[in-house]
C-alpha cells in the first residue's frame, strides 16, 4: 500500500528537505481536517476550544443541521430596513430561532460602515423551519460589489424593502440592477409601513408597479412574493395581523421561493493540484485539498489545464497514512492516478469529476483593483496590462483588456479603487468556470481580485 | 388617456387594473382610480402618497394635478429638505460641461474664448448617484454655471464659482437650451429630494470663463481639457472629473490649428493629459525634480507607446518639436492650470 509515510521517505532520500517539509506540513493540515462537521455538533474539544480564544459565546455552539443561506436587505435608506431586520429577529426570538437583535445593535460599529471597511456581514442570523439565515445589510453599490468580488459578503437572495407610502422609488431600479449584477436570480418584496396609508387600494398600486418593475428588469415579476406588513407593528408587538404575522410569512416566503446554494458536498469533485509525488511501484500522486464534491476509490476523474487534459481512474485515495474508499470537501488528501507520468501532471491543473469543468483560454470577469491603502497599485492601468493571475493553486500570466466593442478602450484608464468588468486571456489555459475566484498580483504585491463572470473560450 | 395607458401596461396587469378601476369607479367616483395614480407616477416620479393627494385635490384630472404636484414639489421640497438636511452626503458626481473648447483654427484664428464649468453634487448613496435624474441634475447645473457665470478679475483662469448665486440662478436643460424652466438650481435640488428622498447637496462649483489672450497675442491660444473617472452612462460625469487649461503658443499657431491631423493629434494629448491629473496622485503642475506629486515630473502613462517612460515635460515638449509647433525655439504647449476633484474630497 502506499501511505504518505513512504512519499516522505522516498522525498528525503530523492529531493532533500524542500519537499519533505511541504509534506508535513500537509500532514499537519490533515490532522486540522479531523474536526469535521461530520463528527457532530456536540464536540466537547470543539467547544472548548472556543473559550479559550474567547471568540464565542460559550451558550452558542452552531448547528449545521439546517441548510444555510445569505440574504440581504436592499432598500431606501428611509423604508425601514433596520426596523425590519430588527422584527425579524424579535418575531422569530419568540420561537427560539433567533437572538432578537435591537437596532442598536444592528447599526453598531459606524466605523464597519465607513467607506472602503467590509460590510459587516454576520452579526444578524435568524433560523426558520427549514433554514438558518445570515443576514446581510447593503447599504451602497460600489461597497457591495467590492464585497462581492473579495468574498467578504455574499448574498444568495435579497429582500426589497419598499414603503408603502412612497411605492417604488426613483432609485428602486438601481436597487434592482445591483441584485442583477450580481447574480441573485430570485427576490422578495417586502412592503413596508401598510399601517400608515389611508387608502388600502393603493396597495394594489405598489403590488402592480413592482411586479412591472420586477419584470422589466428579467426577475420573475409575476411570481414574486410580495409580502405587505409593517415592521415597526412587529417590533413593537401590536397589530398582529400586519406585524408579527406578516414578518412570519415573509419568513416562510424566504424559504420557499429563494433557492438554497448547492452546497460544497453536492457539487461534483473538484481537488486543486498542490504538489505531485511519484512512488516507485505504485505510480503518480496528486496531493490537494478537496474544494468540493465527493470521490470514491475506483472514479473516472478528469485532469484539466495548463495545456493538458486527459482522463484518468483514481485508483487509490489516503489521508493520515491510510488508504480510504472516498474523499470529500474539505479533505487534504493524496490521489493515486492510473498510468499517469509525473510529468502529465503539475501543480496549477484540478482532479474533477469527468465533464463538469472545462479548461478555458479567456474569459469576462469582475474585478475589483485594490487601492494603495489596502496594498495596491499607487497608480492607474490601462487595456493590455499583463499582471499574474492566481486562481486557486495556479500561476498564470494574464492580459487584461476591455470587452469588444467598448468605446475608446484604448484609452480606458483602470484607478485603484475601481471595480471593472475586463476581459481576461491567460497565456495558459486553466480550469474555472463562471463564479470562480482569483487574485492579481504584480511584483509581489496583490493588485486585485476578480470572480469570472462569462466563459468566452475554452481551450 | 386611460385607454392609452392600459395599451403601454402589460396584459396580466391590465386586466387586473380595469378589475380594480371599476370596482373604484362604482363605489366612490371622488376617489383618485388607481391609473390615474400609476400615471401621474409615470410621468412625475412622485410617491403615491403625494400623487394621490394631487388627484383629491384636483377631481382626477391629470392635467391639473401636474400642476399641483409641480406647485406642491417645490413646498414639500423645502419640507423634505429640511427633515433630511442633517444627513451626510458623501456619495454622488462631479460633472463637467464645456461649452467653448478653445481655440479652432478658422472660426477664431489661433484665439477662441473659452467657457466651462465643473460642479460636484452630493447625495447620501451610490443607488440615487447612478440614477439618470440625479445625473441629468447634475448635467444641468454644470451647464447652468458655465453659461450664466460673468467674467471678472481674477488672477487665475479657473475660478471657484458663487453657491449663492448659482443656487438662486434658474437652472437651464443641457439637452434642451430653448426650454425655460421656472425653477431654479436650489428649487430643482429640493424637488429631487422630495423624489429621492435623500439629501442632496451642491458642494462646489468651479468655471472658466474668460481666455485673458483674447484679442491680446495671436500666437496664444487656450485650450481645455477633461476627463471624467467612472461615469455609469457616457455622459461627463464620474466620481474622478479633471479639467486643465493648457495653452499654445507659436508664430504659425493659426495654420496649425486649421489642420485637421494636428487637432485630432491635440486632442488625444489633451485627453491623456486630463487622464494623468485624474489618474495620478496630482497636487501640483511644476515642482522641484523627484516631487511626483507634481504633474511634469510624473511619467506620462496615459500616452501610452514611446512616450510612457519620459516624465510629462519632456513628452509635451517632443511632442511640440514634433508637430511643428516650436519654431526657431520658439512656442510650445504648457499645462497653466487643472483643477481636479473627487466625489466626497473634504474641501476646507
Amino acid at each position: 500500500m502506499f501511505r504518505l509515510a513512504a512519499q516522505r521517505g522516498i522525498a528525503n532520500k530523492l529531493a532533500g528537505s524542500s519537499r519533505a517539509l511541504r509534506a508535513s506540513s500537509l500532514y499537519a493540515r490533515c490532522r486540522c481536517s479531523t474536526w469535521k462537521q461530520t463528527s457532530g455538533p456536540s464536540l466537547p474539544s470543539a467547544a472548548s476550544w472556543g473559550n479559550r480564544r474567547g471568540y464565542a459565546e460559550a451558550a452558542g455552539k452552531f448547528s449545521r443541521v439546517k441548510p444555510h443561506m445569505n440574504i440581504g436587505t436592499i432598500g431606501h435608506v428611509d423604508h425601514g430596513k433596520t426596523t425590519l431586520t430588527a422584527a425579524i429577529t424579535k418575531v422569530l426570538s419568540d420561537k427560539g430561532a433567533a437572538k432578537f437583535t435591537d437596532y442598536s445593535q444592528i447599526d453598531k460599529a459606524p466605523e464597519e460602515k465607513a467607506r472602503g471597511i467590509t460590510i459587516n456581514s454576520a452579526h444578524v442570523e435568524y433560523e426558520s423551519d427549514g433554514r438558518h439565515y445570515g443576514h446581510i445589510d447593503c447599504p451602497g453599490h460600489a461597497d457591495y460589489i467590492k464585497n462581492m468580488i473579495t468574498g467578504a459578503a455574499q448574498m444568495d437572495g435579497a429582500i426589497i424593502v419598499v414603503s408603502a407610502t412612497d411605492g417604488q422609488m426613483p432609485q428602486t431600479r438601481e436597487h434592482l440592477l445591483l441584485a442583477r449584477q450580481v447574480g441573485i436570480k430570485k427576490l422578495v418584496v417586502f412592503i413596508n409601513k401598510v399601517d400608515m396609508i389611508q387608502d388600502p387600494e393603493m396597495l394594489e398600486l405598489v403590488d402592480m408597479e413592482m411586479r412591472d418593475l420586477l419584470s422589466t428588469y428579467n426577475f420573475d415579476g409575476e411570481n414574486t412574493p410580495i409580502i405587505m406588513g409593517s415592521a415597526l407593528a412587529a417590533l413593537e408587538g401590536r397589530d398582529d395581523s400586519l406585524g408579527k404575522e406578516k414578518i412570519l410569512s415573509l419568513v416562510q416566503a424566504c424559504d420557499d421561493w429563494l433557492d438554497v446554494p448547492p452546497r460544497d458536498l453536492e457539487k461534483p469533485f473538484l481537488m486543486p493540484i498542490e504538489d505531485v509525488f511519484s512512488i516507485s511501484g505504485r505510480g503518480t500522486v496528486a496531493t490537494g485539498r478537496v474544494e468540493r464534491g465527493i470521490a470514491t476509490k475506483g472514479a473516472e476523474v478528469e485532469v484539466v489545464g495548463l495545456g493538458n487534459t486527459f482522463k484518468t481512474t483514481l485508483t487509490g485515495i489516503e489521508m493520515f497514512h491510510k488508504e480510504l474508499d472516498r474523499g470529500e470537501a474539505g479533505d487534504n488528501m493524496g490521489c493515486l492516478l492510473r498510468g499517469v507520468k509525473r510529468e502529465q501532471v503539475r501543480r496549477g491543473q484540478v482532479i474533477i469529476a469527468p465533464g463538469s469543468m472545462k479548461a478555458v483560454k479567456k474569459f469576462q470577469a469582475q474585478i475589483y483593483v485594490l487601492t494603495k491603502d489596502e496594498g495596491g497599485r499607487y497608480t492607474p492601468f490601462m487595456s493590455n496590462y499583463r499582471p499574474q493571475l492566481f486562481l486557486r493553486t495556479a500561476d498564470i500570466t494574464v492580459a487584461l483588456t476591455f470587452a469588444e466593442g467598448t468605446p475608446d478602450a484604448e484609452e480606458k484608464m483602470v484607478m485603484p479603487g475601481d471595480n471593472v468588468e475586463m476581459v481576461c486571456e491567460l497565456v495558459h489555459d486553466v480550469a474555472a468556470e463562471a463564479g470562480s475566484r482569483f487574485t492579481l498580483r504584480e511584483g509581489g504585491k496583490t493588485i486585485g481580485t476578480g470572480i469570472v463572470t462569462k466563459i468566452l473560450e475554452h481551450a | 388617456m386611460i385607454a392609452q395607458f392600459l395599451r403601454s401596461s402589460k396584459p396580466f396587469h391590465a386586466t387586473r387594473l380595469s378589475r380594480v378601476g371599476q370596482s373604484c369607479y362604482s363605489t366612490a367616483p371622488s376617489k383618485p382610480s388607481l391609473q390615474h395614480v400609476a400615471q401621474l407616477r409615470k410621468l412625475t416620479e412622485v410617491s403615491i402618497s403625494k400623487a394621490r393627494e394631487a388627484l383629491s385635490q384636483t377631481n382626477n384630472d391629470i392635467q391639473q394635478a401636474l400642476e399641483w404636484v409641480k406647485n406642491d414639489l417645490a413646498a414639500s421640497g423645502i419640507k423634505k429638505a429640511a427633515n433630511v438636511q442633517s444627513r451626510e452626503t458623501r456619495e454622488g458626481l462631479v460633472s463637467v460641461c464645456i461649452l467653448s473648447g478653445g481655440s479652432r483654427g478658422k472660426t477664431a484664428l489661433g484665439g477662441g474664448n473659452i467657457r466651462a464649468a465643473m460642479v460636484e453634487l452630493n447625495c447620501e448613496t451610490d443607488f440615487v448617484g447612478r440614477n439618470t435624474l440625479f445625473g441629468q441634475l447634475a448635467a444641468d447645473i454644470a451647464h447652468t454655471a458655465a453659461f450664466i457665470t460673468e467674467p471678472t478679475d481674477s488672477s487665475t483662469i479657473i475660478r471657484s464659482c458663487s453657491l449663492d448665486i448659482l443656487n438662486d440662478a434658474p437652472l437651464l436643460s443641457q439637452n434642451n437650451p430653448s426650454f425655460h424652466s421656472s425653477s431654479t438650481v436650489s428649487s430643482s435640488i429640493r424637488e429631487l429630494i422630495a423624489k429621492v428622498g435623500e439629501n442632496i447637496s451642491l458642494k462646489r462649483a468651479a468655471t472658466v470663463v474668460q481666455n485673458p489672450f483674447l484679442g491680446q497675442a495671436p500666437n496664444i491660444g487656450l485650450r481645455l481639457a477633461s476627463y471624467l473617472h467612472g461615469s455609469v452612462g457616457s455622459a461627463p460625469q464620474g466620481r474622478i472629473g479633471s479639467l486643465a487649461v493648457l495653452a499654445l503658443q507659436s508664430p504659425e499657431l493659426a495654420r496649425l490649428l486649421e489642420s485637421e491631423t494636428f487637432v485630432k493629434d491635440l486632442e488625444r494629448l489633451e485627453r491623456a493629459l486630463a487622464r494623468q491629473i485624474a489618474g495620478f496622485d496630482t497636487c501640483s503642475i511644476k515642482s522641484s525634480d523627484g516631487d511626483e506629486t507634481a504633474l511634469y515630473n510624473q511619467p506620462f502613462m496615459m500616452l501610452g507607446g514611446d512616450g510612457a517612460n519620459e516624465p510629462v515635460r519632456m513628452a509635451i515638449e517632443n511632442w511640440s518639436k514634433r508637430q511643428g509647433l516650436v519654431q526657431d525655439g520658439e512656442g510650445g504647449i504648457e499645462v497653466l492650470e487643472f483643477a481636479k476633484w473627487s466625489v466626497g474630497d473634504v474641501v476646507g
